[in-house]
């Protein structure tokens, strides 16, 4: 659906809900998903495409919402830091950056949770090296990775010992 | 002022690595950052930036951006007449030059990305549009881009108003320092660049405003800033109000380093257009903004001079130090923070008492530098450390062993320009540093790789950093002002604890570590303490947060307070239990009586008697309730502590690979040990990217070519190794609670122990490291160049 300025109606599953929103053709992802639908968890950190704060999961895949347009993401299914806990219980994932010290500002941990939930899906039992590897498109300047990384094994531990 | 509190008191939450208070809420997406803020009827606003480094603004036609649907309106420097000038002062003393600019650039604009007008519209997407729509026509003139020909008389002036460029120089010598150059047995000279940096938060910056014209006109700014009222206090002199008619507020900031405690020519133009369009307006800087026109740091041309004596000893330091200050003096820290801060701590934890130093601060055509994490102590420790390896090479020493034939005692000391350590642990330090990289077998493995073809390196860098910045410290370290802070702290009458602190966390975790200290001077759970900051209207006045201050004055400021609150608990207490005050104590938030077990009452009723109890209260009581508000500022506070780091250099391509990190760092009594490690790690990976990647780089005609983060290049996880953190716990001599403060300690030790190990791996070759960032290239050219001279020869 077109209206009169050129802007579209765009739905999309956010966080398991149906969501709809007008954009204009040229909205990014990132800020149909805060200013449109005001879900402000994703943050933006550069819109250059490098820093992976923006990183959300489109139909599971760890994307950049800068580097989308909200028209690309028209009927798929959209994963956010708002629906990572369940019930008001912090996931796993959540609580492995919490027990890590895997975050200090937050800025960039909205991103690091989404990379870390594709990579736990593709890859259950990463070494430190395949954390390093994947999580290398993300960048946090206050924490130096330590707690970040732990927190990834961490992660990937917990789960393990959960599906065991 | 000294605290003598002899109470016992347990600590139950100090030195604990209790989990973080924030984090759930940040984990869930729920932090609230400036770009989260939203008014009714908020407009956008874009920035038209210059692109050249220099060049005098002809005329600037907006007609066809106001053209523009949805674009409200176009301000440039002469709708803003009206705004007072924003001054940069520094210490105000002989040989330091105000410095003074208006918001929006008039008649000349000075480096790449200084602002020329402002546009609004409906969407910040429509505000970009007009912003490229803006006609601005320019003349552009001769940039002055090389900071040592900007201190010649004939060059080029960046603000002719000044009549010079130099806005600042200043000499100190202690001792008889000719006199030990002229005796010395060996003199080593390095000169050596500090390159070009910045802090780079992952957030950039941001200011939301709205005018109210009521009661004479009020401003509310949300600004991304590490200190709200020192931002109010100099954002309404500009603005032309009392600071009682503007209120900062700083949500959740997603990381400063520095950056966020300048005040920026957005800070006044975002309030001041939303008073002229009548409408709320946000701002939020882009990356390459943030890269372009917020603060610069560490570009030092650093000389460094050491004399010894041939068994080593060290007599005598000389440093000038020449930063290449961009186009404005940075306001509040002006471009002293870094050349100041690298000449006057020049002796740091070496025993040398002949020491000089001599600073100049040209104007350029580039961004102002300003302060940023590590500061000049990041260019003055490169200087002095990488010049204490070179002599060792040259006397044919240990550099280890040079460092701790020359190093203080752990005692309080005295330096030869008055800063008085407050104890700590500098030789300990570098022991723990070289043993943890097995340095004893080291030059073996060393020497086994050589005859593999592989190149490695240890080095060293053993630092003092003065924290817990007040009043003494600043004065020590030659920036003479008053700071300090304070605390209030409130037992609300249902027992629940409010303390509100002018100190301001974006990352550190103070909402956790004030906590548990309120808690435990209290004697309560520390979930029942709520911590407030980060708004004038509702916090006391403090300094903010920045140089390595907070754990030391937060810790000070809220133990006087609370234990004001405590004491008179106490009393109430007494007056229920029907017992001696002096009997009372106060655990986990109930009071009992020592030794008579059952004979308790819990604190509501205590607070609920102290607000509500009549006459039966003590008179303080009936007067102050349960607040008590308190200041501090202690003593000068040093942290200090050892990097030490061993790399791999790849002699075919000259990349470098950090493969050992070691930070053993001591900063005193620890709040929180997990969040203390948390600190020093960001800030050595922040140290990896000085001394490896991180470099903002003009062209020759003042071109700025490191506009994101693609050409800004930093450590991701895959530059940052597994790293080694070590820490000794020496407690000071002098603040409360034996507190140092950390944050800049790694930034400030790492590059230097990796400069110092390539050095060392490259000692084969005869290579003279003599600058930051060490890239690929730059070593390549320095290999090819000792390869000629060796044939040559
Ligand atoms: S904001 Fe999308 S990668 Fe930085
Ligand atoms: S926690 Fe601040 S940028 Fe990662």
């Amino acid at each position: 659906m077109e209206t009169r300025q050129g802007n579209v109606a765009v739905e999309m599953t956010v966080n398991g809900e149906p969501m709809v929103g007008i954009a204009e053709p040229r909205t990014l992802l990132s800020d149909f998903l805060r200013h449109g639908l005001g879900m402000t968890g994703t943050h933006v950190g550069c819109e250059q495409g490098v820093c992976g704060a923006c990183t959300v999961l489109i139909d599971g895949q760890p994307a950049r919402s800068c580097l989308t347009f909200a028209v690309q993401a028209e009927g798929c299914r959209v994963d956010t830091v708002e629906g990572m806990a369940e019930g008001g219980a912090l996931s796993d994932v959540q609580e492995a950056f919490r027990a890590e010290h895997g975050l200090q500002c937050g800025f960039c941990t909205p991103g690091f949770l989404a990379a870390t939930e594709a990579l736990l899906a593709e890859n259950p039992d990463p070494t430190d090296d395949e954390i390093r590897d994947y999580l290398s498109g993300n960048i946090c300047r206050c924490t130096g990775y330590q707690g970040i990384i732990a927190a990834v094994r961490r992660a990937a531990q917990t789960r393990k010992a959960a599906s065991a | 002022m000294t605290i003598e509190d002899t109470r016992p008191r347990s600590a139950r939450y100090v030195g604990r690595s209790v989990q973080r208070v924030e984090d759930p809420r940040l984990l869930s997406g729920q932090g609230r950052y400036v770009d989260d803020i939203t008014l009714p009827g908020m407009l956008h606003a874009a920035f038209v930036r210059s692109p050249h480094a220099r060049a005098r603004i002809l005329n600037i036609d907006a007609s066809d951006a106001l053209a523009l649907d949805g674009v409200v309106a176009v301000y440039t420097a002469a709708d803003l007449a009206w705004l007072n000038p924003m001054v940069a002062t520094g210490p105000m003393r002989d040989g330091i030059l105000a410095h003074s600019r208006t918001p929006l650039a008039t008649d000349v604009v000075r480096h790449v990305g200084d602002p020329v007008a402002v546009v609004l519209a409906r969407s910040p997407y429509l505000a970009e549009d007009g912003r490229d729509l803006v006609d601005v026509e320019y003349e552009p003139l001769e940039p002055v881009l090389d900071p040592l020909a900007a201190l010649e008389p004939d060059s080029p002036l960046v603000d002719e108003a000044l009549g010079t460029n130099n806005i600042s120089h200043l000499e100190e010598s202690a001792g008889d320092v000719e006199r030990a150059f002229a005796e010395a047995d060996h003199v080593t000279r390095l000169r050596f660049h500090s390159g070009r940096s910045t802090a780079a938060p992952i957030e950039c910056r941001g200011v939301v405003a709205k005018y109210e014209d009521r009661a004479g006109g009020r401003y509310t700014i949300w600004a991304s800033t590490q200190m709200p009222h020192l931002l109010r206090m100099f954002v309404a002199p500009v603005l032309g109000v009392p600071e009682g008619r503007v209120t900062i507020s700083s949500p959740d900031v997603g990381g400063a380093f520095g950056l966020k405690c300048t005040v920026f020519p957005e800070d006044v133009v975002i309030p001041a257009v939303a008073k002229l369009s009548g409408r709320p307006v946000k701002w939020i800087e882009d990356r390459w903004e943030n890269l372009a026109a917020g603060v610069h740091s560490k570009d030092m041309i650093c000389t460094m001079e050491i004399a010894a004596k041939a068994d080593g000893t060290m007599t005598a330091f000389r440093g000038h130090f020449v930063t290449d200050s961009g186009a404005f003096s940075s306001i509040p820290f002006t471009p002293l923070v870094d050349s100041q801060c690298a000449g006057i701590y020049l002796t740091s934890c070496y025993d040398v008492r002949d020491v000089a130093y001599s600073v100049d601060n040209p104007l350029t055509n580039k961004c102002q530098i300003g302060a940023v994490r590590g500061v000049g102590w990041v260019p003055g420790q490169l200087a002095r450390e990488v010049a204490i390896d070179q002599l060792a090479r040259e006397l044919g020493k240990d550099p280890v062993e040079l460092r701790l034939q020359n190093m203080i005692g752990p005692d309080v000391y005295t330096t030869a320009f008055g800063q008085t350590y407050d104890g700590g642990s500098y030789a300990e330090a570098l022991e723990k540093a070289r043993d943890a990289v097995d340095y004893a077998s080291f030059r073996e493995r060393q020497a086994k790789a050589r005859e593999e073809g592989r190149y490695i390196g240890v080095g060293f860098s053993p630092f003092v950093e003065p924290t817990g910045w007040a009043t003494a410290s600043a004065a020590a370290g030659g920036l003479p002002n008053g700071y300090y802070d304070t605390a209030s702290v409130t037992v609300e009458p249902d027992g629940s604890v409010t303390v509100t602190t002018g100190l301001h966390s974006h990352g550190q975790g103070h909402e956790t570590t004030l906590a548990q200290v309120t808690a435990d001077e209290l004697g309560v759970p520390m979930e029942s303490v709520r911590v407030v900051f980060g708004d004038t209207d509702s916090s006391v006045f403090g300094m903010g947060t920045y140089a390595s201050r907070s754990a030391v004055l937060g810790f000070g400021s809220i133990r006087e307070s609370a234990g004001q609150v405590r004491d008179r608990l106490l009393r109430l207490a007494a007056i229920l239990l029907e017992a001696d005050p002096g009997d009372v104590e106060l655990v986990d938030g109930v009071a009992g009586v020592k030794g008579v077990p059952g004979k308790t009452v819990p604190l509501q009723q205590i607070a609920l008697f102290g607000y509500f109890g009549g006459t039966a209260r003590p008179e303080d009581v009936q007067r102050d309730a349960l607040t008590a508000t308190s200041g501090y500022s202690p003593g000068e506070t040093y942290a200090n502590g050892c990097a030490a780091a061993v790399v791999e250099v790849d002699v075919e391509t000259g990349l470098v690979e950090v493969e050992q990190l070691v930070a053993v760092e001591d900063c005193g009594v620890q709040l929180n040990p997990t969040i203390v490690k948390g600190q020093v790690a960001g800030a050595i990976a922040n140290g990896i990217g000085v001394a490896l990647l991180e470099d903002l780089v003009y062209e020759d005609n003042g071109e700025f070519v490191s506009g994101s983060l693609l050409h800004y290049l930093y450590p991701s996880t895959t530059e940052v190794p597994e790293l080694d953190l070590l820490t000794i716990e020496t407690p000071s001599a002098v603040s409360v609670g034996g507190v140092k403060g950390v944050g800049e300690a790694g930034t400030i030790s790492a590059p230097a122990a990796i400069v110092n190990a390539i050095a060392d791996a490259l000692s084969p070759f005869g290579v003279v490291i003599d600058r930051t960032p060490v890239t690929p290239e730059y070593l390549r050219r320095k290999l090819r160049d000792a390869e000629r001279t060796r044939e040559a020869s």
